[in-house]
This record gives C-alpha cells, sequence and structure tokens, in this order.
C-alpha cells in the first residue's frame, strides 16, 4: 500500500496494479455482434451435419476430386484449340476487359465529379448516387442479359452491360476520392477567381489521380473476370467461350486445365504490372 | 487618401439565430496594414470572407476600389478577386504538386479556362514565380511537393500564390495560428514587408494581440459582430482590450503592458 500512496488519487486503475484491466467495454453494439457470430458459427456446423448425403462417400468423392484436378492441372493439353489460337482469344478477353473499363472510367470521371457532394450540391450528388446504387445492386452479368434483349446476345451487349456497371462502380470510387479533397482548398482557388474547371483540371483531379488509377485497376481486373465468364454466358467471345465449348462441348477437362493457367497467367500478369505501376506513380506523383 | 476598402452597415445573419455580423462599419485606405482581433466566434474569419464574396453579407454595402462587391456578377466578382489576394490558416495548397505549381494556381483567375485548366504558363509568369518564391527564401524547394514542406514553408507558398496575382489587397485568415513563434515571425515580417514595399493593403484576423500591436497600421476589434474597436495600436488600453476580449482578458492586458513599456 505504501508504494500505491504516491500514485496520485484519481486514477484508480493505477491503484490496484494486480487487478486485471479490461480494455474493451461490453456495449450493446458489441453484445450484438457477439451473438450473431455465435448463431452464425452454430448454424454452420448445423449444417454440415443435416445435409441429406445419401449414397455420396467422402473418402471416395475427394479422391475423385483430386484425380479431377490432377487432370485438370497436371495433364493439361491442347486438343481442340491450338496455343496461337488460345493466345488470340485471351487477347480478345483483355480487349473486351479494357474497353469497358475505358468507357466506364471516362464515364466516370464526369459523373463522378457531379456526384462529389463537395463540387456540386447535396441533392444532385444524392440523386446520382442513388441512381448508380441501384445500378451496382444488379449484377454485370444480368445487365449483360438484360442489354442483349435489345442488342441480342453476343459482344454489343458485353460492352454496353459491362461499361453499364463499371460506370456505377467507378463513379462510386471516383466521387468517394473527390470528396477527400479539403474544402479550403477549392475555396482558396475560387478566392483567386478561378473557374470550376480549373479547379477541377488542377486541384481536384491532381489530389486524387493515385486513387483513381488503383480503383480503375481494380475495375480493369474484375473486368476480365468478367469478360471470361461473358465469352461462356452471353457468347462474347474470347477465351470463356473456349472454356465453355471444352467443358460443356467436348467435355475435356485436361483442356480446361490449359485454358485456366492461361487465365492465371493474364491475372497474375495484370497483378504483377499493377503494383509495379503503383508503385511509380506513388514515387513520383 | 481615398480609401481602397470601405465597409459600410454589413450585417450576416447564419439562418435564423446566429447574428456572425451586426452593422459593421469600418475602410481601409491603400497600403495600409491593418489587424482585426477579438474572440473565438467573434465574426472576424466571416468578415473576412464577405469581403471577397465567399460569404455572401445579409445587408450593407462593400466597396472595394470604387466597386460595390455585393452587387457585382460573376465575371465581374472573378476579376474583382483577382486582385485580393488570401492566405489560409491551414495554409491550403494542393499537396500534391509542387511549389511553383501551387504559386502559379495564383494565375488562374486571369487566364482562359482551358489554358488555366491545362496548367499551360507562359515563361514571363513561369519567371514571375520563381522571383517571387526566391524573395521568400523558397527557391531551392521549388520542385518539392507541398505536403513535403513545414507549415512555415507551406504558408510562404501561401503567401506566393496570392503575391502573383499581383494584387491590390492580401486577406489573411490567421496565417500565423498554427505555426511555431519563429516561423510566425518570418511570416508577420513578410506581411509586413508586403505592405511596406509593395504598397499591398493587408488585412489580417489574429489571435495573437502582442502581435497585432507591433505589426499593425491600425487595429480592428470585434466582439460579437460588432466593431468595438477601431484605432492605432498606441491608442488602445487595457479597457478597449476588456471591451474586445470579455472578461477572459485579465492575462492578455498583461501583454499589452509589456508592450507599451517597451
Ligand atoms: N457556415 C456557417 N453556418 C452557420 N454559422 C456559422 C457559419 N460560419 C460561421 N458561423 C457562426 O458565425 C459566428 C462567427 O464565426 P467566425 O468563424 O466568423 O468567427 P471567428 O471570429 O473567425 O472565430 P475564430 O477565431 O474561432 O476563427 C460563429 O458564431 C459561428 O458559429
Ligand atoms: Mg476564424
Amino acid at each position: 500500500m505504501e508504494a500505491n500512496e504516491q500514485v496520485v488519487s484519481g486514477e484508480p486503475m493505477l491503484e490496484s496494479p494486480s487487478k486485471p484491466i479490461k480494455i474493451k467495454i461490453l456495449t450493446k453494439s458489441t453484445i450484438a455482434i457477439r451473438i450473431t457470430l455465435l448463431a452464425l458459427a452454430f448454424l454452420t456446423v448445423y449444417a454440415f451435419f443435416s445435409f441429406d448425403y445419401k449414397e455420396i462417400d467422402f473418402g471416395e468423392a475427394i479422391l475423385a476430386t483430386f484425380a479431377n484436378i490432377k487432370a485438370m492441372f497436371f495433364e493439361a493439353h491442347f486438343n481442340h484449340f491450338t496455343f496461337t489460337h488460345a493466345f488470340y482469344q485471351v487477347l480478345i478477353t483483355l480487349g473486351l476487359a479494357f474497353l469497358t473499363t475505358i468507357f466506364g472510367a471516362i464515364i466516370a470521371v464526369f459523373l463522378g465529379l457531379l456526384a462529389a457532394e463537395n463540387l456540386t450540391s447535396k441533392r444532385v450528388s444524392a440523386v446520382i448516387k442513388g441512381i448508380v446504387a441501384f445500378i451496382r445492386a444488379v449484377p454485370t452479368v444480368l445487365w449483360v442479359l438484360i442489354f442483349a434483349v435489345a442488342a441480342g446476345l453476343g459482344s454489343v451487349a458485353a460492352v454496353i452491360g459491362m461499361t453499364f456497371h463499371s460506370v456505377s462502380y467507378l463513379v462510386k470510387a471516383y466521387s468517394e476520392s473527390f470528396e477527400e479533397l479539403d474544402n479550403g482548398v477549392i475555396e482558396a482557388l475560387q478566392a483567386s477567381g478561378a473557374s470550376f474547371w480549373q479547379i477541377i483540371f488542377q486541384a481536384v483531379i491532381p489530389s486524387s489521380l493515385t486513387y483513381m488509377i488503383s480503383w480503375t485497376f481494380l475495375r480493369f481486373e474484375i473486368n476480365f473476370a468478367v469478360a471470361v465468364a461473358m465469352g461462356a454466358a452471353a457468347g462474347a467471345g474470347g477465351i470463356g467461350f473456349d472454356m465453355f465449348m471444352a467443358s460443356n462441348f467436348y467435355l475435356d477437362i485436361r483442356e480446361i486445365g490449359t485454358i485456366t493457367y492461361f487465365i492465371l497467367a493474364i491475372a497474375i500478369l495484370l497483378e504483377v504490372f499493377a503494383t509495379k505501376f503503383k508503385k511509380k506513380l506513388r514515387v513520383n506523383g | 487618401m481615398t480609401p481602397l476598402l470601405e465597409v459600410n452597415h454589413v450585417s450576416k445573419q447564419f439562418g435564423n439565430e446566429t447574428k456572425a455580423l451586426s452593422d459593421v462599419n469600418f475602410s481601409v485606405s491603400e497600403g495600409e496594414f491593418v489587424s482585426i482581433i477579438g474572440p473565438s466566434g467573434a465574426g472576424k474569419s466571416t468578415l473576412l470572407r464577405c469581403i471577397n464574396r465567399m460569404i455572401d453579407a445579409s445587408n450593407g454595402e462593400i466597396i472595394f476600389d470604387n466597386m460595390n462587391v455585393m452587387n457585382l456578377k460573376k465575371k465581374e466578382l472573378k476579376m474583382v478577386r483577382t486582385k485580393i489576394g488570401m492566405i489560409f490558416q491551414h495554409y491550403n495548397l494542393v499537396n500534391r504538386l509542387s511549389v511553383i505549381e501551387n504559386t502559379l494556381h495564383g494565375n488562374l483567375g486571369k487566364k482562359s479556362t482551358i489554358a488555366g485548366a491545362l496548367g499551360l504558363y507562359n515563361q514571363e509568369e513561369k519567371e514571375q514565380a520563381v522571383k517571387i518564391l526566391s524573395t521568400l527564401g523558397l527557391v531551392e524547394h521549388i520542385y518539392k511537393r507541398a505536403d513535403q514542406l513545414s507549415g512555415g514553408q507551406k504558408q510562404r507558398v501561401g503567401i506566393a500564390r496570392a503575391l502573383i496575382q499581383n494584387p491590390r489587397m492580401m486577406l489573411c485568415d490567421e496565417p500565423i495560428a498554427s505555426l511555431d513563434p519563429n516561423s510566425a515571425k518570418v511570416i508577420m515580417d513578410h506581411l509586413r514587408n508586403i505592405s511596406t514595399t509593395m504598397g499591398i493593403t493587408v488585412l489580417v484576423n489574429l489571435h495573437q494581440v502582442d502581435v497585432a500591436l507591433k505589426y499593425s497600421d491600425r487595429v480592428i476589434g470585434i466582439n460579437h459582430g460588432q466593431v468595438v474597436f477601431n484605432g492605432t495600436p498606441k491608442d488602445i488600453t487595457k479597457d478597449d482590450i476588456q471591451r474586445i476580449y470579455g472578461s477572459e482578458a485579465e492575462d492578455l492586458i498583461f501583454d499589452i503592458g509589456g508592450i507599451h513599456a517597451s
């Protein structure tokens, strides 16, 4: 107790150092979160026990799956297409992803400026953000199918649908990075007589450029994955269509392996390039 | 001498409740260095912002260079704004751009929209920027990004951006509130110098009474949106300070004794 007497009174935590100190206080929300997590954990376990397994022998199923994976990835081969053909088809898929991302980005910059609360009015911003949230809530594939009603199933519907969804995604990303800019900067340029577009190009965009590029790259990666799926689902061509043919038409699992390798290689290349590019931007920008 | 700026019966109401300014009157002549002091919430920032119409005053008239600022159309207002430089407590630079780019931003108001948006500046403008930056002691930093500078250096870039406008008047909203005493002195010396050697009128909001008294030709004291003192630093008395700052003024009175004695 003697040692404690030197401690300033009014600091209860220091008076009894042996008592454990809580760093988290139980509030209503933390309790609610914990109950939810427990309930989810319970449901997950229960679900596994309540599945109807019927005749499936677990051991056999796992072995069969491994055999399939082995055939897919270790015995990959070309049968119905050549290497150059596959390469060309990957380029088509990349092209689809690139085109829709660029179209989306250009439209999204302008809509994003309108949707940024600090640049226009709260009302305009709320309207655009609302519309864009609705578009985003519907999956890309569905938009492609919706546009296919007018344009027919194929690459045109894919380009329109994917662009549509890219715009909605990028408007949100861009407008949020525009809103990050300190209002004082805009005020300072206004006070010197600068016009709206001068402020946009001299302050708003330079300040958000790295964010914008990061988001655009992310969307490009998403669009590449979607473009593969579109090849199969909407007949947009590209490597996705070949994959569809290999799996549903020729039933050739080894060829699917080859195509998967192609897609994987592109995805890794994109990732590496994006990381390098971003690093460079951060140094120079 | 005819006044460069006249503020007549200016009031500003925010919403229904807050009366930020009520019946403010004063005038400032060409080349004068005027400090505005007053407690927090007195309406100092509101007053400065009404002058270049960053905020629209509710009532009264503001005459700058023989023009009624409150009646101006968009184009004319822009023209008036190019003649008024403004610097801020938080500098308000574009962090990702270089010192010289930030300085050149002061020219945007005079350029065509396209040339300004694309950042196309001519040789003359660039030379002018370098010249101003070197008088402010920033010439070795011109290619540094603004966010790599110290607070005092950022504020000097803020001054450079205002000076390149070739302004008749500078409005400074608490330019030294975020700075250490040394940097603050450097900034105040530059502002004083701008007023004395270039003949630019300087209107500056300050929280430090001693600084206001030391640097100003004239001090305007504001309390609750009203001008309660308007005179030279020599004329200011303990009573005036008490009237400007209300009852919390005890410590400040001490400062004044020191200043007048020295
Ligand atoms: N945009 C606004 N909307 C509503 N009220 C405002 C607004 N701006 C300022 N006010 C109010 O106007 C009054 C004056 O504010 P102002 O910012 O001019 O004071 P100040 O003297 O600059 O204070 P400080 O020294 O703290 O900067 C305050 O009561 C403030 O709450
Ligand atoms: Mg203020």
